[in-house]
């Protein structure tokens, strides 16, 4: 495509992740002239997730995405581990429900998944160009009016720019419209895929040849800092990961690299034999928008609006986050529809509308809910290290036959988690998660 | 589980497929003299997932960013001294996920 054409678009969307395919399909799909702008050579090739797709926020968008959309593996069952260095004591909730269409969860592989949405956006009408950067937002005062792009004579205009370009939200933080993202705000993550026989890795997993697991882990691999752990089923692969807050990766008095960290994970013993034998494709690396709530910056204004993980909307706590990205990026294009419908300018009172929705919608509301997670978690480091390792060493006393009668054995169980908590502590915690999660 | 166990990312990262914009780091550090003399932690040098921040003997910092994940980890973490200038690659250059 010639950029040097002055010819103005309704929208321009920045980014062909999960936010900005879902604005880009919705407003194109209502007849809306819509640019879109990647800065991969494909869409997909710049972008990193777990990873889990979850059908009702997509099915909003594509009621019928079944059809052709590259699914691994549909969710039969979730397993939630605690680990010790040696051991894990774990919950496995599986249910026949799970099996039966339509299907809830999937794993996906993103290139690939991506790839499918951006046809899906063209073939709505969005014009698309990939492998090319969007540098900075053209601003008329506080009005956003386009953005240049690194390419010759790469300025291209717009009533409004939807910004979906992910977490480092480069474009916004350019334009001082929010500030740089805070170190405690953020997870780092970094996992590996892993090649595998789909019959092995149906045996391994005791699933059929659609279905799969999702083990979520935590515990002292993550060396006291706050993160998790996660190994998903894909159709001939495994994703193997973990996460923590980048504030606790920066302060590790050990000086752990995530890739350590992540070699580590592989190694334990309870994790080993899942993943034996597999062969590593690819390692990826990515940050997640952890804040919630109190950090979800100003998401609209003069011309613009902010979507996905640009904006922060990542529900930490139930590991949600495309979800987010998709509903956001979808009602930021109704609401632009509707201004258009209505003809009224693309300002930041009419796009007050897309805030409205927001909150109206279970993404504010869950970010709400869960407002106090973040700092919770962060004050109490004994969740991820401390409570895992007694439970463990309380399953081993629990299930260790040796001659030593129950009532001591319960009493000595009882004793290690006072010791370790004291009994204000166990109270204390258990009342500021229950407040966190309420 | 040693923590002392030395994990060669290297290897990891040629499983990744790159197109390297040869002359044109997306990434540098803004002075030199700030990492080596001003910053005690030099955090970047284990943080960074893909071990492009290199601490040498005389206490510089060396940076390449061949192997870049582009997860902008380098950048947040260094908030005492704001002494990385990020962008991403210009288009179709840097990492090329397969699969993501």
């Amino acid at each position: 495509m010639n950029l040097t054409t002055r010819e103005k678009f309704d929208a321009i969307v920045v980014g062909a992740g999960p936010s900005g395919n879902s604005a880009a399909f919705t407003m194109a799909k209502a007849g809306l002239k819509v640019l879109q702008i990647e800065r991969g050579e494909y869409p997909g090739s710049k972008n990193v997730q777990g990873a889990i797709l979850y059908a009702d926020a997509l099915e909003r968008i594509i009621p019928d995405f079944r059809d052709d959309a590259p699914l691994e593996r549909h969710i039969v069952e979730q397993r939630i581990w605690m680990l010790d260095d040696k051991s894990f004591v774990g919950t496995h909730y599986r249910s026949d429900d799970c099996d039966k269409p339509p299907y809830n969860r999937y794993t996906i592989i993103r290139a690939q998944f991506d790839k499918w949405f951006s046809a899906k956006v063209r073939e709505a009408g969005a014009m698309l160009i990939c492998e090319t950067t969007v540098e900075e937002l053209l601003m008329d005062g506080d009005r956003c009016i386009g953005v240049r792009c690194d390419r010759k004579g790469g300025e291209v205009y717009a009533d409004v720019v939807v910004l979906a370009d992910g977490v480092n939200s480069t474009l916004a933080r350019k334009a001082g419209l929010h500030g740089e993202i805070s170190a405690k705000n953020v997870a780092l993550a970094v996992k590996e895929i892993l090649f595998m026989p789909e019959e092995v890795i149906q045996q391994r997993f005791n699933v059929g040849e659609e279905s799969g697991v999702v083990i979520e882990m935590m515990g002292t691999v993550t060396e006291g800092m706050v993160g998790t752990g996660f190994l998903y089923t894909n159709k001939e692969s495994l994703t193997i990961g973990v996460g923590c807050m980048l504030s606790d990766f920066k302060s590790n008095p050990r000086r752990t690299a995530p890739y350590t960290l992540l070699e580590n994970v592989k190694k334990h013993p309870g994790i080993a034999p899942l993943i034996a034998g597999g062969e590593m494709k690819e390692y990826c690396a990515h940050l997640i928008p952890e804040g919630g709530f109190h950090a979800v910056p100003k998401v609209y204004g003069h011309g613009w609006m902010i979507v996905g993980d640009s904006g922060g909307f990542v529900n930490a706590a139930h590991r949600e986050g495309s979800n987010l990205a998709m509903t956001t990026g979808r009602l930021a294009a109704e609401t632009v529809i509707a201004a258009k419908g209505a003809g009224k300018p693309m300002n930041a009172k009419t796009l007050a509308a897309y805030k409205a929705a927001l909150d109206d919608s279970f993404v504010m509301k869950d970010l709400h809910k869960y407002r106090d997670m973040p700092q919770v978690l962060h004050s109490s480091p004994q969740f991820f290290t401390t409570y895992p390792s007694l439970v463990n060493r309380a399953a081993q006393t629990f299930f260790t036959v040796d001659g030593v009668d129950k009532k001591t054995k319960e009493k000595k169980i009882l004793g290690s988690f006072r010791s370790a908590r004291r009994l204000g502590g166990l109270v204390g915690d258990a009342f500021r998660m229950w407040r966190a999660f309420r | 589980m040693s923590a002392a166990a030395i994990v060669n990312v290297e290897e990891k990262l040629f499983q990744n497929r790159y197109k390297v914009d040869h002359g044109r780091p997306h990434i540098r550090i803004k002075d030199a003299a700030v990492c080596a003399n001003q910053c005690k932690e030099q955090s970047c040098t284990f943080v960074c997932p893909a071990s492009c921040y290199k601490a040498e003997g005389n206490r510089s910092v060396t940076l390449i960013t061949d192997g870049c994940l582009e997860c902008g980890s380098c950048r947040v973490i260094c908030t005492e001294h704001r002494n990385v200038a990020w962008e991403y690659p210009r288009g179709g250059y840097g990492i090329l996920f397969k699969f993501g």
